[in-house]
């Protein structure tokens, strides 16, 4: 409940402070006072999208001149083979409409796979040879903030104002209270699940688990029932996708890995020993160690093995990316004989709904997606940063038209305006349970913005739970455990 | 001055020039200038790779700063290392990794080899069958092997319950007591046929003569084997079995894509352990410290590889 008031109050000041801003600053872009974050709701999203237009070439034109003259380096991940087509349409459409607003501006763009984005960056970083601007994974521009890589970046330098992004994401960007960067994209998970087997375990099959409780419950039911697993743990050790699934389960009951779901996160407190996060690896445990209603290969599972079980009807629920609808559809058309009815008739009976909240009423979900980041002079190739430029191409990627036609597939405009757009109503109209995912939006908290955070997530949480789940260490010790840990990389230490 | 008679003629003969090591040098300058493209090309992606990691090896590397700006703290990262309950943990596993990896494999390459040194029909296509393993990738193997062990959909657990065998899977790598041991038997079966090619190579320099004259004279096949064949296969095994260590110490793609390194550790061993310290957690200044170690132990194995490589090589030259 605090926690809903809290982001009212948040949302109400984010809106004024756009209202002023609109009023101070002549060459502004924003639009945020059209979009009212205290309603959000899968009914509300629905019911803006596709109510104003924007036109991103005269809005940018406000801030660098449409005839400027220069040049840009980019780095980011577009689309591979592997992407649908109407990402590659969409890329393609928005280097031609840049081009076409800004025609004396060169780019010089390379697209780089998820993968080897940040080891090609680090590397580029160590001869000086850089690009010039750059978007990473929603966590990945802390580690290059903190090391004095790049240039401070703040919605204003480009044309917009706070109000204009989520708070969520523009934590994520801030390091010691400056802003590095501005989100491209951002994206929450939901809860997905097989209809028919919730009713062939003799559940609704129309609702989702509510409390994380019910999770446990629910699993166990369906294990008991249908001998198959009920939910699908993961617990891999050095995987993104562990943190992905068990924080919002650790942050519903209460705990956190530092204190970064609190409403002023200062990432010095350690929480991941407290009682809210004892109670939800308890809950852990009871589903692998005790229930054993989880899959059992879950410590060396990531959640790409656990999609093969789901499509074939061996699996009772997950948390899930928006895109998994699509990535199961896909799945159901490349099977073959039986194996293509039992997925057809999964994909019919898959659902979506919100992730489920803690005994307390709390839900939370990773807050996902991407930020665009602007490199220091010094480190990049040629020794200088053309400004104006980099504003240009920051301004047309993040407008509400570009942010979400570039997010088409899997992901929401980081620039909230986008929800305005038509593009964001065919999105609606198009990608199924899209509005379901794009409401958990609000719940989202980002990861500690710390250089450590990757560490503590991909490493110490994982270890954490298999300490606990494989018996190694008592859920209590395993806690204790992790907490040391944390508390001595925070503190600049740390073993082996 | 009297002459003791004989030695005049050896007076006359010059003693022969003893060469410096300069000389040596310049009289051989030519060899060198062959060798340097390859030399230099050498020291550039070996030799500064190595001076840089012993280099970082002394300093502190935190997630907070630049590696330029490194923090230079002596011994710190060696102490932190060799102090840790963890390192002595999977220093424990690599010894266990390493030492049966390499007996079995060396073992069922040298039954492979006997076996397959008697003439008998199928022998070539047989050999050709053995040797897939270790024309596999390793990569393909891990994911196979991922599979057939998959604690809930693992192909040999849906075996055995198909014969009767169990009532349900096998935990074989998501259980901390099995999951090192379900490594080695993947990295056996990979490495054997390596075992196997080298040892038929060296059946073949046994002299069929000695052979048949120990049947002659009444010796059992298992007599034969070992008081004739086995005595010259001591120097290839020596080198199989050193080539199998250093293999199995810088193991690295099994243990990481099948389990990477867990359950919670129960699988690492040094070079995952060294792999999540650097590209994981970013601590190049104690991965670094860690490599160094491991390379020191190496250098030692590698020593005692020459040594076996090149034993009675002094000897065949003063002969």
């Amino acid at each position: 409940m605090h926690m809903n008031t809290g982001r009212r109050l948040l949302g109400l000041s984010m809106a004024v402070l756009s209202a002023a801003t609109m009023l101070t600053t002549a060459t502004t872009a924003s639009y945020a006072q059209s979009v009212d974050l205290s309603k959000w709701s899968p009914e509300y999203v629905k019911s803006i999208a596709g109510t104003k237009q924007f036109d991103a070439a005269k809005d940018c034109g406000a801030v660098v001149p449409n005839d400027y003259t220069g040049s840009v380096s980019y780095w980011y991940t577009g689309p591979f083979e592997a992407d649908p087509q109407i990402a590659h349409d969409q890329d393609k459409a928005f280097w031609e409409a840049f081009k076409a607003a800004y025609p004396n501006i060169t780019t010089e763009v390379q697209s780089i796979t998820y993968n080897e984005l940040l080891d090609k960056f680090r590397t580029s970083l160590l001869g000086n040879s850089a690009p010039a601007v750059i978007r990473l994974q929603i966590l990945g521009g802390v580690e290059f903030a903190a090391k004095g890589y790049l240039q401070p970046l703040k919605p204003e330098d480009v044309g917009y104002t706070a109000a204009d992004f989520w708070p969520g994401a523009l934590k994520s960007v801030t390091y010691e209270g400056v802003s590095y960067g501005l989100p491209t994209n951002n994206e929450t998970m939901a809860m997905i699940w097989n209809a028919k087997v919730f009713k062939d375990a003799g559940l609704d099959p129309e609702s989702p688990p509510a409390t994380w409780d019910d999770v446990v419950a629910y699993s166990k039911q369906i294990n008991e029932k249908l001998g198959i697993p009920g939910y699908g743990l993961v617990a891999k050790q050095n995987a993104g996708n562990t943190p992905f699934r068990f924080m919002p389960q650790l942050w519903a009951y209460g705990g956190g890995a530092l204190d970064e779901a609190s409403a002023e996160p200062g990432y010095k407190d350690v929480w991941i020993n407290n009682a809210g996060s004892k109670q939800a690896l308890q809950a852990a445990y009871q589903m692998y160690a005790v229930d054993k209603s989880v899959p059992t290969s879950a410590l060396t599972n990531t959640q790409g093995e656990n999609q093969a079980p789901f499509i074939a009807g061996k699996l009772g629920m997950m948390i899930a990316h928006p895109a998994e609808y699509a990535k199961m559809n896909d799945l159901a058309s490349k099977a073959t004989g039986t194996d293509k009815v039992v997925a057809d008739e999964v994909v019919a009976n898959m659902r979506y709904g919100l992730i489920p909240t803690g005994p307390d009423g709390k839900r939370a979900v990773v807050f996902g997606g991407s930020n665009i980041h602007v490199v220091k002079p010094e480190f990049v190739q040629g020794g200088k940063v053309d400004e104006q430029a980099v504003k240009a191409l920051i301004c047309f990627w993040d407008s509400p038209e570009w942010s979400t036609k570039l997010a088409w597939v899997g992901s929401n405009p980081g620039n909230i305006n986008g929800f305005l757009t038509d593009a964001m109503k065919e999105r609606l109209d198009t990608i199924k349970f899209l509005d379901v995912t794009t409401s958990m939006l609000p719940n989202g908290i980002p990861f500690p913005v710390i250089p450590q955070a990757p560490e503590i997530m991909n490493i110490i949480v994982p270890d954490m739970l298999q300490n606990a789940l494989t018996g190694n260490m008592t859920v209590d010790q395993a806690a204790e455990d992790a907490a040391t840990k944390v508390k001595a990389i925070v503190d600049g230490g740390g073993g082996i | 001055m009297s002459t003791v008679p004989g030695q005049a003629i050896f007076r006359d003969v010059p003693e022969p020039r003893r060469i410096g090591l300069s000389q040596k040098v310049w009289n051989s300058r030519f060899d060198y200038l062959y060798v340097a493209p390859a030399l230099i090309v050498m020291l550039i992606v070996i030799g500064y790779p190595i001076y840089y990691t012993i280099e970082l090896s002394f300093f502190n590397t935190p997630a907070s700063l630049a590696l330029s700006a490194k923090q230079f703290n002596g011994l710190d990262n060696y102490v932190t290392i060799l102090t840790s309950p963890v390192f002595w943990k999977v220093t424990w596993q690599t010894v266990l990794w390493t030492v049966l990896s390499t007996f079995f494999a060396f073992m069922i390459g040298l039954g492979a080899a006997l076996a397959l040194h008697r003439e008998f029909a199928g022998r070539g296509v047989l050999r050709a069958l053995l040797l897939i393993p270790w024309v596999v990738s390793a990569v393909a193997a891990s994911y196979v092997w991922k599979w057939l062990y998959h604690s809930d959909f693992g192909a040999i657990s849906a075996m055995l319950t198909q014969v009767g065998w169990i009532d349900k899977p096998i935990n074989f790598i998501d259980n901390t007591n099995t999951s090192l041991y379900a490594l080695i038997v993947v990295n056996v079966w990979k490495e054997f046929s390596f075992a196997m090619i080298m040892l038929m190579a060296g059946l073949q320099t046994v002299p069929d003569t000695l052979l048949r004259a120990a049947q002659v004279d009444g010796a059992s096949p298992w007599q034969r084997f070992w008081h004739v064949t086995f005595p010259h296969l001591q120097g290839v095994s020596m080198v199989t079995l050193l080539l199998l260590a250093v293999q199995n110490f810088n193991s690295f793609i099994i243990p990481w894509i099948m389990t990477g390194g867990g359950p919670a550790g129960s699988s690492d061993i040094w070079i995952t352990h060294i792999y999540q310290l650097a590209f994981g957690r970013q601590r190049w200044g104690v991965a670094s410290a860690y490599a160094v170690i491991l390379f020191i132990v190496m250098m030692v194995l590698g020593y005692f590889y020459v040594r076996a490589l090149t034993k009675g090589d002094d000897a065949r030259a003063a002969g």
